[in-house]
């Protein structure tokens, strides 16, 4: 066991505590210190609640020294995207508009990881109403990546990724849109699950866009996100939209071999204008996977252009929509960018939106015989490591959108046709900057994603990597 | 469907209750103006008997398959 608490994983750290290796309140001492540490640099918590946070540690310690446990959580310190819904605390939702309220129930992703025993170490960051992929927040300030300061966390769980990075909690909630797991995941160097669109229960969960929203975890390891997927997946009677597809033994899918199964790269979209670092890492990945089993094959997908510009549509209407009573009452409390986009949608005809919505069950028709011989495919999250927060700090101006498009354009597609897709730590760049990949799937099938994950992460040792703080 | 213009966008924001003025509706037509080209392939080329829903029959369909 690490003399650093928290720098184990997820499940190590609740294995170690249910033990009573350690007690939930070391763990917690040790969170909190490293948060004292890098909290100042990083941005990473919107609140941090540290007295409560030992209070209901000391509790967990006492019921398990009576032989209680309340799951497979117990006592293990947690923060989460200030989204979230948590009767009785302030859920911001990284906004000025929101900056008071205070829900009076609780999401129910949240409350099944309460139930599992977690408890809370605070609020973390994110970007404005999670309507953005880099991480800048007008009202709350950006986020720093941790492998490097002055470099963009992305977004919109901004938070999440830079806070599980940086080994301040063992995992986070995050959401995911169009991409905002996956981009926080890759920026930061940690594992990020968007999962099959309904796999999750969104009730309690601040709103984006209803068709696209996603809930999911981001932490260290395939392992550590199987976990909390096992614990978060199922049908919810506050969730018509949540399947009651069975959820799969998503920790054992980890222990599996990877021989035989096919993974599918693009021959194209996926592998064009690649910085030339993050090309390398995708060839490096290829080998790895083909060195532990998987056969490589090449797959030619339908236009994915296409399935972005519907994506964007779908988002900035349902995003307006949402949002249509404070553009009229309150536009002068949005920040510049996320006013623009909200705008966006104004723009939107009803029958154009409708066609979005409508093409969506061909699009995915398309896909799965485009990927019917292969069990994942394999691309990346984005075409570059992350930029610096001042170079990407575009604001509402003339190239905001064409900026914000083109971090997305790997993303994107995948919320469109609702497929889950799982985001790997696979190498830095020379210049330190962490990079992933993205596993996307079958929907509902985010075992194979976890098992080829997790395959990926025995063979390398990026996810252990600890950004060190200078 | 082709980009609107910014007078088209600036119609439909006053119809829907969110007025907004020329050089918002020039920026907005910038900012999503090549999400309505990069659809147009598609639109207006859907067969009638399509719905929104019949995404969660190919969902669902494959995931039980």
């Amino acid at each position: 066991m690490s003399s650093e608490p928290a720098l184990m994983s997820l499940t190590a750290v609740a294995k170690a505590i249910a033990a009573k290796q350690v007690s939930s309140q070391e763990v917690t001492r040790s969170c909190l210190h490293r948060i004292a540490q890098w909290q100042p640099r990083l941005n990473a918590f919107m609140s941090v609640e540290a007295e409560a946070a030992l209070k209901a540690a000391g509790e967990a310690d006492a019921e398990l020294a009576k032989g209680k446990s309340r799951g497979p959580l117990h006592g293990v310190p947690l923060a989460h995207k200030d989204m979230y819904y948590e009767a009785g605390h302030v859920v911001t939702c990284g906004s000025k508009i929101r900056r008071d309220f205070v829900p009076a129930t609780t999401s129910t992703a949240l409350q099944r990881l309460k139930d599992a025993g977690s408890i809370r170490l605070g609020s973390l960051q994110m970007v404005e109403f999670a309507y953005g992929p880099t991480g800048h927040n007008f009202h709350h300030g950006a986020v720093h990546n941790p492998w490097k300061f002055g470099h963009i966390t992305g977004g919109s769980s901004s938070g999440s990724g830079s806070a599980v990075a940086a080994r301040l909690t063992f995992a986070a909630l995050g959401s995911d849109t169009g991409g905002s797991i996956r981009m926080p995941a890759h920026f930061c160097g940690v594992t990020g699950l968007k999962v099959t669109w309904g796999r999750i229960s969104r009730a309690g969960a601040m709103p984006l866009s209803q068709s696209l929203d996603t809930v999911g975890p981001l932490a260290r390891t395939a392992e550590d996100c199987a976990l909390l997927l096992g614990l978060m997946a199922g049908p919810d009677p506050e969730d018509p939209t949540a399947s009651d597809v069975p959820a799969g033994d998503y920790v054992a899918a980890t222990a599996a071999s990877i021989k035989g199964l096919r993974i599918g790269v693009p021959s194209s979209f996926y592998v064009d204008d690649l910085d030339a670092d993050v090309a390398k890492i995708l060839d490096n990945t290829v080998a790895v996977l083909k060195r532990e089993g998987a056969d490589i094959v090449k797959v030619d997908l339908p236009d994915q252009r296409q399935l972005s510009a519907a994506c964007q549509i779908v988002l900035a209407t349902e995003a307006a929509s949402f949002h249509k009573r404070w553009l009229i009452e309150r536009p002068q409390d949005y920040g510049p960018q996320v006013l623009m986009r909200l705008q966006n949608g104004l723009a939107i005809p009803g029958v154009l939106y409708l066609e979005t919505m409508r093409w969506r069950a061909q699009a995915l028709a398309a896909h799965i015989d485009a990927t019917g011989a292969v069990d994942a495919v394999l691309a990346p999250v984005a075409p570059v490591a992350a930029p610096t927060i001042a170079e990407s700090d575009v604001g509402n101006g003339p190239d905001a959108e064409a900026v914000i498009q083109r971090l997305t354009r790997f993303t994107r597609p995948i919320n469109y046709l609702g497929l889950p897709s799982l985001a790997v730590p696979a190498g830095f760049t020379p210049k330190g900057l962490p990079v992933g990949m993205q596993l996307i799937g079958r929907s509902f099938d985010e075992v194979t994603l976890l098992t080829i994950a997790a395959a990926f992460q025995r063979a390398t040792d990026f996810h252990d990597k600890v950004p060190q703080l200078s | 469907m082709t980009r609107p213009s910014p007078r088209d966008i600036k119609a439909i924001a006053d119809a829907g209750g969110v007025p907004v003025d020329a050089e918002v509706a020039a920026r907005i037509g910038n900012s999503i103006g090549p999400a309505f080209e990069g659809f147009e392939p598609v639109s207006g080329t859907l067969p009638f008997d399509l719905e929104p829903a019949t995404f969660l029959l190919v969902q669902t369909a494959k995931a039980s398959s």
